[in-house]
């Protein structure tokens, strides 16, 4: 395929919904060893709005913007962080989506989640996994790629940098409170976005 | 005994308080239920001022919604900093076309949900400014976060929103804004932790000989545990890091924020202020203004912080503007 139109977009949406839905006790044990058990619970809220929202959102466009709008409206530091990084796909998606709209989407979105949260790569949050996610993305579309192989590219990496944030020891966020004793937790920011670029491809 | 909160539901605790609140005080404010805000009855044509943050600090920040004050209060969950989508909301219904002057306590929700609210008001043309409240010396730091915002966002609302209401423009009230929050800086401490709405156990536990200093208002520990005293004692302790940090010297004006954390009688709070006019007099520095009561608090917390604003003619007599809000009026 080379180009994801609003059904296909709308269908990957929905993969991460759930997946992160059947998923959110495994976040919330990580947020419970690793930071202040909040987490999945927030998640959980953000992704029930973000269902109501989805009602009728057919665009690319209007499938991130109801996502983002959901987590804008979510307690915590990392919902409000993951809604600035759904809006810029929102603001970034044409219809059909392509290669070089997602290399610029998720470059665009790692870098306001990067200011808004004042956290570089390594700080063991989930930058770590939405910059190495976005550098692949950038690589695949100057090589043409089309937007499922880009992707998967993607997946692979921010799978990746999800996995490295187990060993390190957290800078900022939540886990920065608790020191050593996040070390070998993976961070479970990193891993939802993980888990929505291994939703892409089904 | 365990403590027992009067609640139906403590998930809708926020959401019942706000739309009794309203209704106690129907010419003065209205509520919008979702998002979650309170507004000033009768909009002025003016910059608008919007506050907001956890809840549990009533009054604060919805008692202060009215003439003079805020027009938008913004409250979040318990102790937690209400959402960027409801700030937006609250930033759009508050604008009418001056700006709108944000006053946010410094912690991280709150400054991250305001911060990216005030850039999606941006967006849509909608000019804002942030006053950021630090006045907490208790985790004054090189590093880290920094003092927290307390007391001192009451003297930051009341001046400012009586500046708004003579026109001020957006740039002299964030000027003022920060003006005030340099000359104030504020102490507290406990004499028994709070307990969260829902659960039965306060937050920390004080032996009858000691007191927690350096608290803020949530419910966290201190800076440290200090032995009990007479009222004179806790008030000194409380007042000389405060006049040392502001170096303030014989021959000023300064207002003085008596402040309750939630469930510490008028008696005792007004025996603090007697115990601080002494202390601030023998140093020959006159309370020129002042105002005792449980204002900014942390649920059911017993103590007190002291606030000292260096005052000038100008504070002062903004200070003495005419307000009228449900838990402010003169």
């Amino acid at each position: 395929m080379d180009a994801f139109g609003g059904a296909e977009v709308r269908a990957w949406i929905d993969r991460f919904i759930a997946n992160v839905l059947d998923r959110t006790g495994e976040l919330t044990e990580l947020d419970r060893r690793a930071g202040d058990g909040d987490y999945g619970t927030n998640l959980r809220s953000a992704l029930g709005r973000a269902r109501v929202n989805l009602e009728g959102a057919e665009d690319p466009a209007a499938v991130f913007t109801a996502v983002s709008e959901a987590f804008l409206n979510t307690g915590g530091t990392s919902g409000p962080l993951f809604g600035m990084w759904f809006r810029e796909f929102a603001k970034a998606f044409t219809e059909p989506v392509n290669g070089t709209n997602l290399a610029t989407a998720a470059g665009n979105a790692a870098a306001v989640v990067q200011r808004l949260g004042k956290a570089e790569v390594g700080h063991k949050t989930m930058v770590d996994a939405m910059v190495p996610a976005a550098q692949a993305l950038r690589a695949a579309a100057e090589r043409n790629a089309g937007p499922d192989q880009a992707l998967h590219e993607a997946a692979a990496a921010a799978r990746t940098g999800a996995e490295s944030t187990e060993q390190l020891l957290a800078r900022r966020g939540r886990a920065s409170y608790v020191g050593e004793h996040a070390r070998g937790v993976m961070d479970p920011g990193a891993l939802t976005v993980a888990m929505f670029f291994a939703a892409a491809n089904g | 005994m365990p403590v027992r909160a009067l609640l139906n539901d403590p998930d809708e605790l926020v959401a019942e308080a706000l739309d009794g609140f309203a209704r106690s005080h129907p010419g003065l404010v209205r509520a919008n239920a979702d998002p979650a805000y309170l507004i000033r009855a009768e909009p002025a044509d003016k910059v608008a001022l919007v506050s907001g943050g956890g809840s549990g600090h009533e009054p604060l920040h919805t008692g202060f919604v009215g003439t003079g004050m805020l027009d938008v209060a913004v409250p979040g969950a318990v102790f937690a900093s209400p959402t960027a989508y409801q700030v937006r909301a609250a930033i759009r219904a508050a604008d009418r076309g001056r700006g709108v002057l944000l006053v946010v306590k410094n912690y991280t929700g709150d400054l991250l949900n305001f911060g990216i609210a005030a850039e999606l008001a941006a967006e849509e043309g909608i000019e804002t400014r942030i006053a950021l409240v630090d006045d907490d010396l208790a985790t004054e730091s090189e590093d880290g976060p920094g003092r927290r915002g307390t007391a001192a966002v009451l003297a930051v609302e009341k001046i400012c929103g009586a500046a708004a209401e003579r026109g001020a423009d957006l740039e002299q009230l964030a000027e003022l804004a920060a003006r005030i929050t340099t000359s104030a800086r504020t102490l507290a401490l406990a004499t028994a932790a709070c307990t969260h709405p829902g659960e039965s156990r306060p937050s920390f536990e004080l032996e009858v000989d000691e007191v927690e200093f350096g608290v803020g208002i949530h419910g966290e520990h201190g800076i440290g545990r200090r032995p009990y005293g007479s009222a004179r004692e806790l008030t000194a302790a409380l007042a000389d890091p405060v006049l040392e940090s502001l170096g303030l010297t014989g021959g000023e004006e300064v207002l003085a924020i008596v402040n309750g954390l939630g469930a510490t009688h008028g008696l005792e709070l007004a025996t603090v202020a007697r115990e601080l006019h002494e202390h601030l007099a023998a140093r020959g520095i006159r309370i020129a203004r002042s105002l005792v009561g449980s204002y900014v608090t942390a649920l059911d917390m017993r103590g007190c912080s002291v606030t000292l604003l260096r005052l000038d003619p100008e504070l002062a007599e903004l200070w003495d503007a005419p307000v009228r809000t449900p838990a402010l009026t003169w």
